[in-house]
């Protein structure tokens, strides 16, 4: 440290010829204590400044400061921490004396950090114009948070969160004021300490057996969240619109915790870990063996009753099956059916020694398990007034519910801080690496048509055993169907695939901060973030599955290098009480690399070598690509503050990308807004408000979610382009994509208007906001005008409006010395309408999953109509015969009375809305004693969901193929010979309420560790308690999962259910422990 | 004012030196050109003549994508081929039933879907012909005039199937996407014909073995003959009877009738150098690597992922190929019926009790009991997962990889070129005996009595039954109702229908691309 303070200033001193260090002025300085109005307890960790000056300190661990070096003179003191009232006092300094000065705080409603992080640097609370929201990183670290976005979800209003499903390490939905884009990506921007992160898949996309395309991986996968300091949510443009081009989704900025804030200051460790059970929350219900066995041979008798007068009726048509002679519609299952049921086995030597073993298996309980999660957490911190570190390390291993799943994380995360020359040069490191790896099954989303163990769970014959004795060698097998179309034994897809991922990733950035002047900092800031991703897959040729291939084996690699350079100038400049300026500007620098390579080979001898050896194969095939792109970007931020009251932000940002056509690579992204404070009008005084100020503000974001080289022609090789001449094939080279020279930012222009309140000196607080965003420029696959090399590229037309209101309030309802209670609630209405599709008059979207579905879709996106609206056939009843009974219009074929059998596309209408009405979240905490009670309960209302799943397996007619389907089904009158058809009978209302988690909080007083554990604390939490809902599928929240290769681009559809891994119930018990 | 630590400057030069490092930093870092790393762009290509070889590959490839939405509505929509619903297969939201029915709009799933298929895929082989034509006169090589007759042969065969099924369309012979107006159906006609009178007079007669399946002289004449045959129909945007048929007669072809220019056609095949013979047998043109006299213009299939020909997938059992085949496609029982027993092509329909078409074992149902095709299907829309005979025309190929067999698809094929003839010549003379003579050709070929002799006399019906008999699942049987004015009749289970549906709607999707595309009368 010496070295440092003493050896630098004098390397530099030639170069810096004016330094100047040390006081020599009249100066003295302020001491004291701050402690809790409530508990009357010391209180750590509170920042003591100097108002309008950054010479500030965090409070030790009793409470107690020292601020030196302040001129003669009346300072104002200012007290603030989370979770309380800043305390402002004015103190008069003599020179060479030191004064006291004793504060307490008060506890308040929410938990605020006084400094928000705002985007290239931080904002006073008070002076932020714009939308934001912050949620501090240990109150939401409750539960089983594997991921940083399980953090926010219902802590924030208007971000919407959701699970794509219950699989370990499995992505979210994440949509901040809901999502604009129609086929560009929905997803925020994410800037971790400063640097922005490349929301890119880290992992290649698996097989698919049927060449579906994988879930992405959230990108926060990275991060272990008990790194997290604090998490704010910019909302609005005028928050945004410093991040111009990618801001238009949002952003989310994580702040990773300090050295300094660690524990309070001084050098300290803390151990972390739980150890958590999972199990589904709730099961498909479809027949088992016995209930399967009785349906079976009932159908089977119905068969026979119906077919003597039939066949007598219609010989012609009575050849191998018999008709119903009323509607001359098929009954029943002929006997042949009853050959499904279970195992035929010899009893004894003659021919006619046999038996039929019907077996009772729940494919369910055999694919599924109580999920075991362990996760530890070691943190360290500590260092002087100048130098600060800390550091982690985090091992997570968690199993899915599903056999042969799970999720592991090993973490480390080191952060520096230095302070030289008075703490006028600063300088920070931020090193995190992470290596995770996924053991894969193949579920719906990821398996396309026949690899899917959750559709085989619902369909696979429950009279069959899991595994036989193979009669020739005596072995036990898994049990597989012959003859069967896209039927395989789940527990043996299980676990006998292997599919595995793996990403290192490592994420770095160092910051260089200079005071150059008073209140001129200048700062520098280069971050690297570096992902490896392997995908190591194989199909082997005892499945089925991998027999069609003579066993398939791929390894790919998928690696991502995003290069970021920040340089920043801001000034804070605060003239007397009346003008504070605070101006931020800058320039940024990206670049990004991305690039892949997959090797698949066919055809082996053995199964022994596993994906290791794809090079034995009997035919391999080799690709891969890479893409690079850049971005450059000059910006600014002007904040003024008159007199505390009124504040007026501009910002400016000038963006360039290279994915977009000449000449269109630049865009302008202004934004302005204001705010006042009118509680802190003379005339406000006394009126019952600790707080009120009206903020209002409008801006424009872009949206550059593009593929590189989106504008330009390119021309592949394809493999489908290939002709043979003369019986050879000759590889083709094809243009694949049309160029479109006009191709730009897609753009939402954002109002925002807002009322932050606070009364009871802070005990309620909350805002009401209310927003509109208008998009335009829409980035949407257009059908070209033919002819064209492909049938759509992509082009700027349409418009989409979403409008929303937003309600939070906090409040601390009880403070007593022992018992003080919090709660929190955040409402959010968003109402979506596309206003304007270009050329088109409508698009499909949603595809329907299940046989007899192709080219079905659940969606259409129609002008004046919201981005997720049903559309189909309106279903009416299934009448006597077991057939589904549709409204039509006069006009379409087959319409009786306004009743029709087949609906034709004239009959269709909206049926159904996927967009909620209202979403709320709730969450308290209680401490009373030693005890910390706290839960969060989530609810969203008014939503339609199809329910996919029903549409396949809900009704009879699987059975026809000795297939299972779901209980519900056994009551229902449709006939088993009816197709499935798509209707609004399948689109369920599914609002809900959900009581996301709680937990309680025991502070141990263990004499052996009093001595040297500073705390102990044991909790047990419960995640995913209860649902309380009307629907009927598994889930009520469904993932919005969009059309295309990436859910996070593409069309957008939303709340389609089917067979989604199932999401657990979770009970976690754990320990911390500060040393 | 107060006054703090951070008053003091931190030295003038210090200052300077670091007001310049930020202001250099941007510096040379703005430049936002693209230039992939991993993709061709047109600068970078079409060099020499490798690399057009492999362009023209990417259009002669596209000639695939006519066996899906163009085979499926030519054949689906009439008395030869249905795809029942069976159980919960094949409902495929109506689409099947739809065009069977031809109750299709420009925005349901046959207009909007298969429809937009064959626009798409049609206008995509042009837009690539396009493109390589453009570069072409800037390129020197040898074979590069043969090369572009090629390409524009190519050209004017997909405009054919557009023209085929939606009348008149855009002309374009410029890459550049813009909305362009429908030409009338005659002028995409005269312009398909110039061109491929041109094309003709540059292509070869025969390609040597190693160009084997490349356009020549003798498929140029086999789309003419059949663009004159049709020419009564191809002529008009307004006048095709439903209801009696359109006579190439009356249609001019420079100095002659339509009649007579679609016999000098089949002549010039009959008398080219290629030397095109009748297969021995009626079967033998349909296998893989049949190496057939008779095949004139085929799209060329081979036993290799991606490129091969997946037929026996949608008409066969789950149980009689391995992969799975999919138990789709049905040939109706009128079209079965109609057969006499004696005739070996009706041998290509498997009808009765089944087997596996690579094992020769009998084959079962999904429940296990012996597989049995019926001539009828009882209910189109809750068909068994027997009903229905099934076409296997193009047998299994014994090297197919997965779904993908090596067999030959003939747009056109010589047995083809003697009914065209026929036809043309029972128009010019209404029971020619010569007519008669070439349709009973081809029931004695030259190894195979196919069917007992035709005793005449030669009428048009018969000619049509004869085709239907001939070329079952081969595609024509749509363009034949409508030129015989029988493709708005009842069959099956569908009613007769209104007149327009001669004509495919223009799909919504185009008309929403392109603004100045008219739709069709009637939708």
């Amino acid at each position: 440290m010496a070295l440092v303070r003493h050896v630098v200033p004098v390397l530099f001193s030639g170069l810096l010829c004016a330094v100047q260090l040390g006081a020599q002025d009249q100066t003295g300085a302020v001491t004291g204590k701050v402690i809790d109005a409530t508990t009357q307890q010391a209180l750590p960790s509170v920042e003591v400044a100097i108002a309008g000056s950054p010479n500030r300190m965090l409070t030790r661990t009793d409470g107690s400061f020292l601020l030196s070096g302040l001129a003669a003179g009346i300072h104002r003191l200012r007290a603030t921490r989370i979770g309380y009232s800043p305390q402002l006092q004015d103190i008069t300094i003599t020179p060479g004396g030191t004064v006291t000065a004793n504060i307490t705080l008060v506890p308040a409603a929410a938990i605020l950090e006084a400094v928000v992080v705002t985007g290239y640097g931080t904002q006073r609370r008070e002076a932020i114009t714009g939308s934001v929201s912050t949620i501090d990183g240990n109150a939401a670290n409750v539960g089983v948070v594997n991921n940083v976005n399980n953090m926010v979800q219902g802590r924030a209003a208007g971000v919407t969160i959701i699970q794509n499903n219950g699989e370990p390490g499995a992505g979210a939905q994440v949509r901040i004021r809901g999502g604009t884009s129609i086929s560009a990506s929905n997803e925020p921007l994410y800037v971790i300490d400063g640097v922005p992160i490349n929301n890119a898949p880290t992992e290649p996309g698996g097989f698919g057996v049927g060449g579906e395309p994988p879930l992405p991986r959230s990108p926060l996968n990275l991060i272990n969240p008990s790194d997290v300091a604090s998490i704010t949510i910019l909302k609005d443009a005028a928050a945004t619109a410093i991040y111009g081009s990618r801001a238009a989704n949002g952003v989310v900025l994580i702040e990773t915790k300090k050295g300094s804030n660690a524990v309070g200051g001084g050098a300290g460790v803390e151990y972390d870990g739980y150890v958590a059970m999972a199990s589904a929350s709730k099961h498909l219900d479809v027949l088992n063996g016995d209930q399967y066995r009785l349906f079976a041979t009932g159908q089977v008798g119905v068969w026979r009753s119906d077919s003597t007068s039939a066949c007598t009726a219609r010989p012609t048509v009575c050849q191998n099956f018999f008709k119903d002679s009323v509607a001359g519609k098929l009954g029943g299952l002929s006997p042949s059916h009853l050959a499904a049921l279970g195992q035929l086995v010899k009893t004894g030597p003659n021919p006619g020694d046999t038996a039929r073993i019907v077996y009772n298996t729940n494919w369910e309980n055999e694919l599924e398990r109580t999920a075991v999660t362990h996760n530890h957490n070691l943190s360290f911190a500590g260092g002087g007034e100048d130098t600060r570190y800390r550091a982690s390390l985090n091992f997570m291993n968690q199993e899915g519910v599903a056999i042969s799943n799970a999720f592991q994380r090993v973490q480390g995360r080191l952060n520096a801080t230095h302070n030289a020359f008075d703490n006028r040069l600063r300088l920070g490191l931020n090193v995190t690496t992470s290596h995770t790896k996924n053991d894969y099954i193949t579920f719906e989303s990821t398996a396309g048509f026949e690899g899917g163990v959750f559709q085989n769970v619902a369909i696979f014959n429950p009279t069959q055993p899991v595994r036989v004795t193979d009669p020739t060698s005596g072995q036990q097998t898994y049990y597989e169907l012959l003859g069967q179309t896209s039927v395989r034994n789940p527990v043996a897809l299980a676990n006998q695939i292997t599919d595995i991922g793996q990403t290192t990733r490592t994420l770095g950035n160092a910051t260089a901060e200079l005071d150059l002047v008073r209140g001129l900092t200048a700062q520098v800031n280069v971050g690297v973030d570096r992902s490896d991703g392997f995908r190591n897959i194989y199909l082997p040729k005892a499945s089925p599955v991998g027999a069609s291939f003579g066993g398939l084996a791929r390894q790919s690699s998928l690696d991502n290098t995003t290069v970021t350079l920040q340089t920043l100038l801001t000034l804070r400049r605060q003239l007397g009480d009346i003008h504070s300026l605070d101006v931020v500007g800058g320039y940024e620098f990206s670049k990004f690399n991305t690039g892949n390579l997959t090797t698949q080979g066919q055809g082996y001898v053995t199964d022994a070598l596993l994906f290791n050896s794809p090079g034995a194969a009997q035919t391999i095939t080799d690709f891969s690509g890479r893409e690079l792109s850049r971005q450059v970007a000059f910006f600014g931020r002007a904040n003024y503050g008159l007199r505390d009251r009124y504040f007026l932000t501009g910002v400016l940002r000038y963006d360039g990308s290279s994915r977009f056509a000449v000449g269109h690579k630049w865009a302008l992204f202004p934004a302005v807004s204001g705010s006042w404070r009118i509680s802190e009008e003379p005339f406000m005084r006394d009126h019952g408000f600790s707080e009120l100020r009206l903020r209002a503000g409008y801006g424009l974001q872009g949206n550059p979610g593009v593929p590189p080289y989106s504008s330009l022609l390119t021309l592949n090789p394809d493999p489908g382009a290939r002709y043979p001449f003369g019986g050879v094939p000759v590889s083709g080279v094809i243009p694949t994509r049309d160029a479109n020279p006009t191709l730009k930012w897609e753009q939402t222009a954002q109002f925002n208007v807002a009322l932050d309140y606070g009364f009871l000196n802070n005990r309620v607080s909350g805002s009401v906001e209310y927003y509109v965003k208008n998009t335009s420029d829409l980035l949407l696959q257009v059908s070209n005008a033919q002819p064209a090399f492909a049938s759509e590229r992509l082009t700027n037309v349409g418009k989409v409006r979403n409008k929303g209101l937003e309600i939070s309030v906090d409040a601390l309802a009880l403070s007593r010395p022992n018992f003080t209670w919090r709660a929190g609630l955040v409402f959010a209405a968003e109402r979506n309408r596309v206003v304007d599709l270009g050329p088109y008059s409508s698009i499909a979207t949603g595809t329907v999953s299940g046989q007899g579905q192709s080219n079905v879709n659940a969606q259409r996106i129609l002008p004046g109509q919201p981005i997720g609206t049903f559309f189909g056939p309106r279903f009416l009843r299934v009448n006597a015969q077991g057939q589904q009974v549709f409204a039509c219009v006069a006009a379409s074929a087959g319409c009786v009375n306004g009743e029709s059998l087949s609906p034709t596309a004239n009959d269709y209408t909206i049926i159904g809305n996927a967009n909620p009405d209202f979403t709320l979240g709730l969450h308290s905490q209680v401490n009373w004693g030693k005890f910390d009670i706290s839960f969060l309960i989530r609810a969203s209302v008014g939503q339609d969901v199809f329910n996919n799943t029903a549409l396949v397996f809900g009704t009879k007619s699987d059975a026809l193929q000795d297939k299972n389907f779901l209980v519900s089904a056994l009551t229902d009158p449709t006939g088993i010979h009816e197709p499935a058809i798509y209707s609004s009978r399948w689109v369920e209302g599914a609002s809900f309420v959900r009581l996301q988690n709680l937990t309680v909080e025991y502070r141990l007083d263990v004499p052996l560790l009093s001595g040297s554990a500073r705390s102990a604390r044991l909790y047990v939490s419960a995640d995913n308690l209860f649902v309380l809902t009307g629907y009927s599928g598994l889930d009520p929240e469904v993932s919005n999962l969009a059309s295309g290769l990436n859910p996070s681009a593409g069309l957008q559809a939303r709340s389609i259910d089917y067979l989604s891994y199932p999401r657990p119930r979770t009970i976690t018990g754990g320990l911390r422990l500060t040393f | 004012m107060t006054t703090s630590l951070v008053t003091k400057p931190i030295g003038a030069v210090g200052f300077r030196l670091l007001l310049l490092v930020t202001a250099l930093l941007p510096l040379g870092c703005t430049n936002l050109d693209e230039s992939p790393p991993s993709a061709i762009t047109p600068a970078n290509f079409y060099r020499n003549e490798g690399e057009v070889l492999s362009s023209l590959a990417g259009i002669y490839a596209q000639l695939r994508g006519t066996l899906d939405d163009y085979y499926n509505v030519s054949e689906i929509s009439t008395d030869e081929m249905i795809v029942p619903t069976r159980g919960s297969d094949w409902y495929d939201g109506g689409q099947w039933l739809e065009l069977h029915h031809q109750t299709w709009t420009p925005v349901s799933p046959v207009g909007n879907g298969f429809g937009n298929g064959i626009w798409v895929t049609a206008f995509t082989g042009i837009a690539r012909a396009n493109a390589l034509l453009e570069v072409l006169p800037n390129l020197t090589f040898t074979s590069r005039d043969t090369v572009a007759a090629e390409v524009r042969t190519l050209r004017a065969f997909y405009y054919y199937f557009l023209m085929d099924t939606f009348g008149g369309v855009p002309i374009a012979t410029t890459t550049q996407i813009q909305a362009r107006p429908r030409a009338t159906r005659d002028s995409v006609f005269r312009f398909i014909q110039a061109e491929l009178t041109a094309a003709r007079a540059v292509l070869p007669a025969t390609w040597p073995a190693a160009s084997n399946g490349r356009l020549t002289q003798g498929a140029v004449d086999a789309i003419l003959a059949s663009m004159y045959l049709n020419a009564a129909v191809f002529d008009k945007d307004v006048g095709v009877s439903p209801t009696t048929y359109n006579s190439c007669t009356t249609v001019t072809i420079g100095a002659q009738n339509a009649c007579q220019a679609a016999i000098a056609a089949a002549n010039s095949i009959l008398n080219s150098s290629a030397g095109y013979q009748l297969a021995d047998s009626f079967a033998q043109s349909f296998r893989a690597n049949s190496a057939s006299k008779e095949n004139i213009l085929v799209i060329k299939f081979a036993p290799v992922a991606d490129i091969g020909l997946n037929f026996v997938m949608r008409s066969l059992h789950y149980n009689q190929y391995t992969p799975t085949p999919w138990n789709g496609f049905a040939i109706l029982a009128e079209t079965y019926n109609a057969f006499d027993a004696a005739d070996h092509r009706r041998d290509a329909i498997l009808q009765g009790a089944q087997y596996n078409v690579e094992t020769g074992q009998p084959a079962k149902d999904r429940a296990g009991n012996p597989l049995v095709f019926t001539i009828n299907i009882a209910d189109e829309t809750q068909a068994t997962e027997g009903e229905g005979p099934r076409l296997y025309k193009w047998p299994a190929d014994p090297k197919h990889v997965a779904q993908n067999n090596g067999n030959d698809y003939a747009w056109f094929r010589l047995g083809e070129i003697l009914l065209i003839k026929a036809e043309a010549m029972n128009e010019l003379t209404p029971g020619d005996p010569a007519a008669l003579a070439l349709l009973n050709q081809l029931r004695a070929r030259p190894k195979q009595t196919v069917a007992p002799a035709l005793a005449g006399p030669i009428a048009r019906d018969l000619i049509l039954q004869e085709r239907r008999f001939e070329l079952t699942g081969e595609a024509k049987r749509r363009q034949d109702l409508i030129r015989h004015g029988k493709y708005t009749q009842a069959w099956g289970y569908k009613p007769a229908s209104a007149a327009f549906r001669m004509l495919l709607p223009i799909p919504q999707t185009q008309l929403d691309a392109n603004p100045l595309l008219k739709q069709n009368p009637g939708y």
